[in-house]
């Protein structure tokens, strides 16, 4: 018995040694992922304060002066203030079509049955795992019948049409949840199906639409190969790929494309800073069943 | 349920405009892209029929071949480099670590930016001659690992891979917090009792707990690996002499650089494949091995 708490102790004393190596190992490596993800967004950040003679002459150094006509540069001469309000508009309107062409379909999906019904759900859910790539070629062409490229029609038709599948299954499973009798007993008491939908069916679904905002902002906001294959007017493009230009035409104006950088991060860095919880669930939620 | 029922016209309505967007938008390409395959066309004049002449034509291209090898090494490399970095920081977050949850919040960041955005951002890092990563390479010593990263075509591959990882490991460290925060922690305690230490407990607890998690993570990998075009467009184009090729921008250049769109919708339809082939492929062998537990 002795002997075995002998071990025991000796055992514990040495695993307590490694125990503080190991932590110590652990540390260092979660920081050095940290420093890895954090200073390239960081130097990012202060590069677009200096001028490019600073950046030439030392990288990492800090800023000695702030250059704010870098950001005056490129929202004037580099067009970043326009493709701003080309991503606003694009993502704006598409989530307002995302939001109510999907809640109305969720909303029919889950509180009525007919024919077909499983059909319709499981084509619509498909549709989350589809590689957009696979599909670029021929949409293209479909916008092109339509007389749609150019337009930003073609953004806000295709940011919807692909955006429905993830806002029906949210808003579906949302409804799903939602009790019955509230509906049937607005119906009774003489209300429109339309009108309970809108009076208490959307207001209900509060939680499940903030979601969805989101993460169908985020998609428009960052979105690129649709962009790329259908606007070429400058006027109308968006920020991913007004900023892909910037690249082309002044390779080595880095105080311009770090301020460019930084302008089109800033909505979505904003909007994580004031709902990061909601932002990171709904991004691995979204991820995880497509 | 019957007052409701009564008012069936409201299904159509309510259904038509998601049912209408999402067959012209989505279905109805998906199921012409098929048809196009078995066209040459240039987009203009009369598309003419060549049967399986496309699909003959993309088995014999040694770039097609290539841009599917990278799609394989991209899908390898984030498995292999996704998985276990995320399931690393997962289990040293839920350990009581002191601003975990700052940890947590920070490295979350490269997932909502744009992936323009990271291209262009890591571009610029990694320029062979003013990039930040050689100037530190260069400061420390290191002059001989001051490589021309994504110039040098036997490197820009692992590059590209790295710049990915880096985008969107965080992904995978939120889900599995997520799981490993629903491991009970009685158990855990049982196997402290029985004198279990940590990498027992990891191999015998943690990673068959956590399986179903990685089996979702390995699909997600595939399916992310799929669609990472924007990235590698945005940093190198497909080149250098087609070394970091994807079957994406192999398909975009044929398509809307030599205008090659029947051809383009066949490499489009074998992407479409592919992925479908290699989740379901996927899920039936992490399924097998599961149940092998």
């Amino acid at each position: 018995m002795e002997n075995v708490i002998k071990a025991n102790g000796g055992k514990d004393l040495l695993s307590g040694v490694g125990k503080r190596f190991r932590k110590l190992l652990l540390y260092a490596l979660l920081y050095f992922v940290a420093i890895t993800t954090v200073y390239p967004l960081l130097w990012m950040v202060y590069t677009s304060f200096k001028s490019n003679q600073d950046i030439s002459m030392n990288t990492l150094a800090l800023p000695t002066k702030l250059h704010f006509e870098n950001y005056l540069e490129a929202w004037k001469t580099a067009r970043i203030g326009e493709y701003f309000f080309n991503s606003i508009l694009v993502a704006v309107v598409s989530i307002i079509f995302t939001i109510l062409v999907g809640a109305s379909a969720a909303f029919i999906l889950a509180k009525f049955k007919f024919k077909m019904q499983r059909l319709v759900y499981t084509s619509f859910i498909i549709g989350m795992l589809i590689p957009i790539q696979s599909i670029l070629v021929p949409l293209f062409i479909q916008m092109r019948n339509f007389k749609l490229l150019d337009s930003r029609w073609s953004l806000i038709l295709s940011y919807t049409a692909f955006g429905l599948p993830m806002a029906i299954f949210i808003l579906e499973s949302f409804i799903r949840d939602l009790p019955s009798e509230i509906l049937e007993s607005a119906v009774i008491d003489g209300s429109s199906v339309p009108r309970a939908f809108f009076k208490l069916i959307l207001p209900m679904s509060r939680p499940a639409l903030a979601t969805v905002i989101i993460l169908s902002f985020l998609n428009n906001w960052k979105e690129f190969s649709f962009a790329l294959i259908f606007i070429s007017d400058e006027a109308k493009k968006t920020l991913p790929l007004g900023l892909y230009n910037f690249l082309g035409a002044e390779t080595n104006n880095y105080a311009g494309l770090t301020a460019a950088l930084v302008i089109s991060s800033i909505p979505v860095l904003i909007m994580y800073l004031f709902m990061q919880e909601q932002v990171i669930k709904g991004m691995t939620a979204g991820a995880v069943k497509g | 349920m019957e007052l409701i029922s009564r008012n069936r016209k409201y299904i159509f309505i309510g259904l038509f405009p998601a049912v209408a967007l999402y067959i012209i938008f989505v279905i109805y390409p998906i199921v012409r892209s098929f048809f196009y395959g078995f066209y040459e066309w240039n987009g203009l004049g009369e598309p003419i029929y060549i049967g399986l002449k496309n699909f003959q034509d993309i088995l014999k291209d040694n770039i097609f071949w290539l841009s599917f090898k990278n799609n394989i090494f991209v899908v390898v490399a984030s498995i292999l480099g996704q998985i276990p970095l995320g399931l690393f920081l997962a289990i040293v977050l839920n350990s009581k670590l002191k601003g975990a949850g700052f940890f947590r919040s920070v490295l979350f960041i490269p997932m909502i930016l744009s992936t323009v955005v990271v291209g262009l951002l890591w571009s610029t890092l990694l320029n062979y001659q003013m990039g930040v990563v050689n100037y530190i390479l260069q400061s420390l010593g290191l002059e001989k690992l001051a490589l021309d990263w994504l110039g040098n075509p036997d490197i820009a591959m692992y590059t590209v891979c790295a710049v990915i990882i880096w985008q969107f490991f965080s992904l995978y460290m939120i889900i599995f917090l997520a799981a490993l925060q629903n491991i009970p922690n009685d158990i855990l305690e049982a196997a402290n009792i029985d004198g279990a230490n940590e990498l027992r407990k990891f191999f015998s607890i943690t990673l068959p707990m956590l399986w179903p998690t990685v089996m979702t993570a390995v699909v997600l990998c595939i399916s992310g690996s799929m669609r990472s075009f924007d990235l590698v467009y945005v940093m190198t184009q497909g080149g250098p002499a087609n070394a970091t090729e994807l079957m994406a921008t192999y398909m975009y250049n044929k398509t809307f650089s030599v205008y090659k769109y029947g051809y383009g919708s066949a490499v489009s339809l074998v992407i479409f494949v592919i992925s479908f082939g290699l989740i379901l492929i996927s899920q039936s062998l992490m399924r097998k091995k599961n149940s092998d537990r």
